[in-house]
């Protein structure tokens, strides 16, 4: 089904705005739980005497986790449409109920790995589950709903041959992947290291040795995402929102799929290598090498 | 690992075996017995993912799951739609194909791709052979039947497969993610192995609901009774074997 | 009963094996750093193998399904293309993303620790590399890299989804979709984890030497796998006259 241009490019500008939307909660759920692979150096800290009260929420990784909670709320959702409920009550509650079973995995996964640590003497806080998992539910709530929303107008709107839970699982499994490789780059490649300097990678001699004192007391789940909101989670956002807009923009403008829809889907791939070549040219520049090269060493000597 | 023996595989697996095919013939009369069926092969997976993936995989825990899973799928919609005229051999078929292929790619994993893992041929098999049956099960519970014309409609259909896929690889692979580390112990993954499939099952009660109606409530209310019971249980396990319970406070003091 | 040895569905085995191959290459071509690449400790997007592959070639599958439902009678090179075009966009988004997270987050130059120049621009990698680390972000050729890679995993995705809904849309009409994008959702999953346990987490791309060591082993691990899946899918059709 292609809609008129207008329609269609209004459903595109909703759908981009949802996947913004649904990448920067999903990056920043997963920065208070404390989830994926940033989620090591959490595991690894108790190991090294460095006992924490951060979350420890392994559920899986990302992409697993958000498919997941995304097809379980679209599959409520298409039985409470089936009941002829309006679509945005359905949505609501479909995503509602999702994030309540997502927050009961992420007490189940917090409890369980923090009592296989208990030779290294890691306490279980309690507090700190009471607080840290309605935040939890309250981000994945949000994402689930965006992503069960944009299931349903692909679905509805745009005549995908998928059902609704076939979609939002897709769409749950490349949201996590999007903020497990970028967002949680910020919170395990910086926040997790605040105390080191800026601009290195981190050398692996420093695995493990997470900073554990917050602005105010003790570092917890929550000054985490207060961080991760400043770049991580909005960085996620436009690379999910990107993906879903810049995917279907083409198809939209030109009406279907013809071999001009996929000619500027590539040209668009290639302004992109272009941009992540200049991106690599300017911030080498700008920040230069961290070693000089040997033989230019010994000719200058 | 720990002094506690631990519930030997084979116990295991017969329990799953057994369980799981008495729950998806059972279906057809009462709907809710498939679910606590796949719930038997979720324990037997969980176990057979811990045994495995005890060794490291290079990459997530829950990767073993969705291979099973996935595996599962191909394996049952083969033997169900095998079997049209003879429906009562379809699942014991999909067990044996899906161990089939569950074998073959143990045995490719260990003697091509190298894996090193002694375990792999044997977990792999009881892992695929595990995913059948969750298959199975669930959709049995929301289809009523296990036969391929009434699982087609109402599990393909409208996308339940994908969310039996999916909880299903998290109800079997989450136990053994969420315990992993250095004291994880068996009993407490079996407690929540049973919580995990518990949950899948709700959730199964609630499609049920759009397919076949009033059986889903019943479905849903042993769903929530035994998440509940396991979920307590699991805590029990977790405030025995944690170093300390502690309500707030300062980090405790370490040597070094 | 559908004969297997009938040439048409011989080829469709056949491609089916293939499509599910071409995944598994695929997943060798995406710089993948898992874990330490979240720490800028290697080089490479910082997410699973599994999972970008899957993630990136489902979006093709998206593309490859919608593009096919609208139009039935689309050739099979535009539904491939469909396919390799959302794939690509999805793993060109996320590399940029990626790389402004590297650049202005952490503050890390692009550099691989497994090459001294960048193969494609020549650019020095080895002054770049902070100390105790394996390389950080993703250069231009672990850009080019994954590109090649989603194409390939979109091909594959779309490939088997088109041979699929070929065969079960006269038998089944309005179940056809679902059951064939179910189907192809799991041969993509089997054919993504599979080259994961060879490569075992992390691979930069083609230039990295892992490339030339695993793939052999897994594309053959994978064409046997595929080629039961292909057999099983293609009887499956049997079943439902």
């Amino acid at each position: 089904m292609v809609l008129d241009l207008t329609m269609g490019m209004a459903v595109l500008a909703l759908m981009g705005a949802l996947a913004t939307i649904a990448g920067c909660l999903e990056d920043l759920e997963t920065d208070v739980g404390s989830q994926s692979n940033a989620n090591s150096q959490v595991q690894l800290a108790p190991q090294m005497g460095f006992l924490h009260r951060i979350y420890n929420k392994a559920i899986s990784g990302e992409p697993v986790s958000y498919g997941f909670s995304a097809v379980t709320g679209a599959t409520v959702t298409t039985v409470l449409l089936n009941f002829r409920l309006y679509p945005l009550t359905a949505i609501t509650i479909g995503a509602f109920i999702a994030a309540i079973i997502y927050g009961v995995f992420s007490t189940t996964a917090h409890a369980g790995r923090i009592a296989s640590q208990s030779r290294f003497k890691q306490p279980l806080y309690m507090d700190m589950i009471r607080y840290t998992t309605p935040t939890i539910i309250a981000h994945n709530f949000i994402a689930n709903f965006c992503l069960i929303a944009i299931a349903y107008l692909q679905f509805t709107m745009l005549g995908f041959p998928f059902p609704i839970p076939f979609l939002a699982l897709i769409w749950g499994i490349t949201v996590g992947c999007i903020g497990s490789a970028v967002g949680d780059v910020h919170y395990g490649g910086e926040r997790q290291y605040q105390n080191r300097e800026f601009g290195v990678g981190l050398n692996t001699a420093l695995s493990g040795r997470i900073v554990r004192k917050g602005e105010s007391g003790l570092r917890s789940s929550i000054d985490n995402v207060w961080f991760c909101a400043k770049f991580g989670g909005p960085a996620t956002g436009i690379g999910f929102g990107l993906v879903v807009f810049l995917t279907f923009w083409p198809v939209i403008i030109f009406r279907g799929y013809t071999w001009n829809t996929m000619i500027a889907g590539f040209i668009i791939v290639v302004l992109m290598v272009l941009l992540n070549r200049l991106l690599e040219v300017n911030i080498k520049n700008t920040y230069g090498p961290y070693k000089e090269d040997k033989i230019e060493k010994e000719a200058r000597t | 690992m720990s002094d506690i023996k631990d519930v030997p595989p084979n116990t295991l697996t017969l329990f799953g075996i057994i369980g799981g095919l008495v729950g998806i013939y059972l279906s057809p009369y009462f709907p809710t017995a498939g679910a606590l069926g796949a719930m038997c092969a979720v324990v037997w997976g969980a176990d057979a993912v811990r045994r495995v993936a005890k060794y490291g995989l290079g990459t997530g825990v829950p990767s073993i799951g969705q291979l099973a899973l996935g595996m599962g799928i191909i394996a049952a919609m083969f033997s169900l739609a095998l079997t049209r005229s003879v429906t009562l051999a379809g699942p014991i078929l999909a067990l044996i194909t899906a161990s089939i292929i569950g074998l073959i790619i143990g045995w490719l994993a260990q003697n091509v791709i190298k894996m090193k893992i002694p375990v792999m041929i044997r977990g792999m098999t009881e892992i695929a052979a595990a995913g059948v049956l969750i298959i199975l099960g669930y959709s049995a519970t929301v289809a009523g039947n296990y036969v391929f014309a009434g699982i087609i409609p109402k599990v393909f259909d409208n996308g339940v497969i994908l969310a039996i896929f999916w909880v299903g690889t998290l109800a079997m692979a989450h136990p053994f993610n969420a315990c992993l580390g250095p004291d994880e112990r068996q009993k407490r993954l079996l407690y929540l192995a049973v919580s995990t499939g518990a949950i899948t099952m709700t959730l199964m009660g609630i499609a049920a609901l759009m397919t076949l109606g009033v059986s889903g409530v019943y479905t849903i209310i042993v769903g929530i009774i035994l998440w509940l019971i396991s979920y307590k249980k699991f805590w029990d396990e977790v405030y025995k074997d944690v170093a300390s319970v502690l309500g707030t406070g300062l980090l405790p003091k370490t040597e070094g | 009963m559908v004969s297997l040895l009938d040439p048409t569905m011989l080829t469709n085995i056949f491609l089916i094996a293939i499509s599910g191959t071409l995944i598994c290459i695929a997943v060798h071509f995406i710089p993948v750093g898992g874990a330490p690449a979240a720490m800028a400790q290697a080089t490479g997007i910082g997410t699973g193998t599994v999972e970008l592959a899957a993630g990136s070639g489902l979006v093709g599958l998206l593309t490859a399904s919608h593009m096919y439902a609208g139009e039935p009678n689309a050739p099979v090179s535009l539904v491939l293309a469909a396919g390799a075009m959302g794939s690509m966009i999805m793993m060109a988004s996320v590399g940029i993303a990626c790389g402004i997270m590297y650049a202005y987050g952490v503050g890390v130059p692009f550099a691989s620790a497994q090459v001294k120049r960048d193969p494609i621009t020549g650019a020095r990698q080895d002054l770049y590399v902070s100390k105790g680390t394996q390389g950080h972000g993703v250069p231009t050729v672990c850009f080019v890299s994954g590109l090649i890679g989603a194409a390939l995993g979109g091909i594959g995705g779309a490939l088997i989804y088109y041979v699929l809904v070929g065969i079960y849309t006269p038998l089944i009409t309005t179940s056809a979709a679902a059951v064939a994008g179910v189907f192809t959702v799991a041969v993509f999953y089997v054919n993504s984890v599979i080259p994961s346990y060879g490569v075992a987490g992390t691979i930069e791309g083609f230039h990295d030497p892992k490339f030339r060591r695993v793939l052999p082993k897994d594309a053959v691990t994978s064409f046997v796998v595929s080629l039961l899946s292909g057999i099983i899918a293609v009887m499956i059709a049997g079943g439902m006259v």
